[in-house]
């Protein structure tokens, strides 16, 4: 790992057939630092993550991880990142438990039953541990994500919806892993549609719309914009690019850092 | 290390699945049971001819019974929202490739071993005088039309026409490997008519390196999307 940024995306663009899910996406974030992505459903923050984690590959531009660069690094991108998808990749016809024995093998190590539900513990599901997973409910699908999350913290946090489906127990429980993964110096870059609760961790806010970086600031600058009565007509967001800027506010030119 | 591990994750999660489902095995022994009682219904009364047509038939119902196989190879993946559940955990890409591949292996190789006993009674050979030979035989061109069409399966993934698709970009590749797994077999069960087991065995055993080597290589390229 480098001195510089924790990453750096260039111009990244994604098509799906004719479809654009991303354009001309630049923006930086800090080692140790919160982004928060924001934005509606369909605003690209799902590509964005998976992209950079070296889930999928962009059409255009390129990024840099920890010094290490998509297209190229792929593979080693992937072992300084984790994402934590919003739909779980998880086997309905396996276990909880058996579902981290997979996370952790094919993560190169042999686990022990007692250190898995140890994991399970932490997220309050070994009641459920030997239960298959079809079985569980939405929100016990995302506690079991976060489990598998817990197994592996690389330096590089992805999180994708975290607080979807959970209860005011299940958002404490998230809230808390990402004070932990804060504390321990972790960079995470978090996808949410709850703007609550993305105000309430991030240290930088990026709204995305469209596929594109449309605003990015500090929360107290959009906190202020939106005082100021500048939030988007059905959301509590900030107006679009090119509006006046406050203190802490940035131009929206797809450059976060 | 890392690599096997991660093989064997794959292995281990894809058979506990299938032992929990019974879906494909189940299927597929049936469906490749009523191929040979079909060929043979279709054939008649005529030992003989059942007899030098065998080996053929029996690869036949391989060949379509392990396709059914290979269209469910990322089957568990599917449901559990793409492949991209496999990239999640970092590592030797590959590794997911020779999971897939043993776990193929495996599922055809317990069909087969139901398929070769129902193939001998209805097409009058006898297995037990080249019992290992005809194991043997089985194998290597069970791996072959393994590796083949567990990147295939890999590279149909994503396509919408991928039921049509597979079958119609494998066969063709499995020609070599069919050839000599279907004359091998005949030199061992029926000798009277069929013969130069040692080249077709040679034959099986360059494509399945072949095929091996160069799938097993350029795999990662498949999870790229």
């Amino acid at each position: 790992m480098g001195a510089g940024p924790a990453l750096r995306l260039e111009g990244i663009g994604k098509r799906f057939g004719h479809t654009w899910a991303l354009r001309d996406v630049s923006m930086e974030v800090a080692p140790a630092e919160l982004v928060a992505l924001v934005g509606p459903n369909g605003a690209g923050k799902t590509t964005l993550l998976r992209l950079v984690g070296a889930l999928h590959r962009a059409t255009a531009g390129r990024a840099e991880i920890f010094g290490l660069e998509i297209p190229g690094d792929e593979e080693l991108v992937r072992r300084e990142s984790t994402l934590l998808p919003p739909h779980g990749f998880l086997y309905e016809q396996l276990t909880g438990l058996e579902n981290l024995r997979f996370a952790r093998l094919m993560a190169g190590t042999k686990p022990s039953r007692e250190e898995l539900l140890d994991v399970l513990a932490r997220v309050d599901l070994v009641r459920a541990a030997d239960e298959r997973v079809g079985g569980y409910s939405s929100g016990m699908l995302k506690r079991l994500s976060l489990a598998r999350l817990l197994l592996r913290t690389p330096p590089l946090v992805l999180m994708d919806e975290p607080y979807a489906s959970l209860d005011a127990d299940g958002i404490d429980l998230v809230d808390g892993i990402i004070d932990e993964l804060r504390e321990s110096g972790r960079t995470i870059l978090l996808a949410s549609h709850r703007w609550e609760r993305a105000i309430r961790d991030a240290d930088r806010l990026v709204v995305m719309e469209r596929g594109r970086i449309v605003w990015t600031g500090t929360p107290a600058a959009w906190a202020e914009r939106r005082d100021a009565g500048g939030a988007l007509a059905g959301t509590p967001g900030p107006e679009r690019a090119g509006a006046a800027g406050t203190p802490g506010e940035r131009p929206a030119t797809g450059s976060g850092a | 290390m890392e690599t096997w591990l991660r093989t064997w994750a794959i292995l281990w999660k894809d058979i506990l699945i299938e032992v929990r489902t019974k879906g494909t095995f189940n299927a597929m022994a049936f469906f490749a049971a009523l191929v040979l009682f079909i060929f043979s219904f279709a054939i008649g009364p005529d030992a003989a001819l059942l007899r030098r047509l065998g080996a053929g038939l029996l690869w036949i119902a391989i060949t379509f019974t392990g396709l059914l196989a290979l269209a469910r190879t990322y089957h568990s993946e599917e449901m559990a929202g793409g492949l991209e559940a496999l990239l999640l955990y970092p590592g030797e890409p590959r590794a997911i490739f020779l999971g897939k591949l043993v776990g193929n292996l495996v599922v055809l190789l317990l069909v087969e071993a139901i398929l070769y006993p129902v193939a001998a009674v209805l097409f009058h050979v006898d297995l037990g005088g080249h019992f290992l030979s005809t194991a043997g035989v089985a194998i290597l061109g069970t791996f072959g039309f393994s590796v083949v069409g567990t990147f295939y399966s890999a590279l149909t993934l994503h396509l919408r026409a991928r039921e049509v698709m597979l079958p119609l970009l494998v066969l063709p590749l499995l020609v070599p490997v069919l050839l000599g797994a279907v004359s091998a077999t005949a030199a061992l069960l029926t000798p009277e008519t069929a013969g130069g087991l040692g080249g077709w065995i040679r034959l099986l055993v360059a494509f399945d390196i072949l095929y091996f080597v160069v799938c097993t290589w350029t795999f990662p390229v498949l999870l790229e999307r």
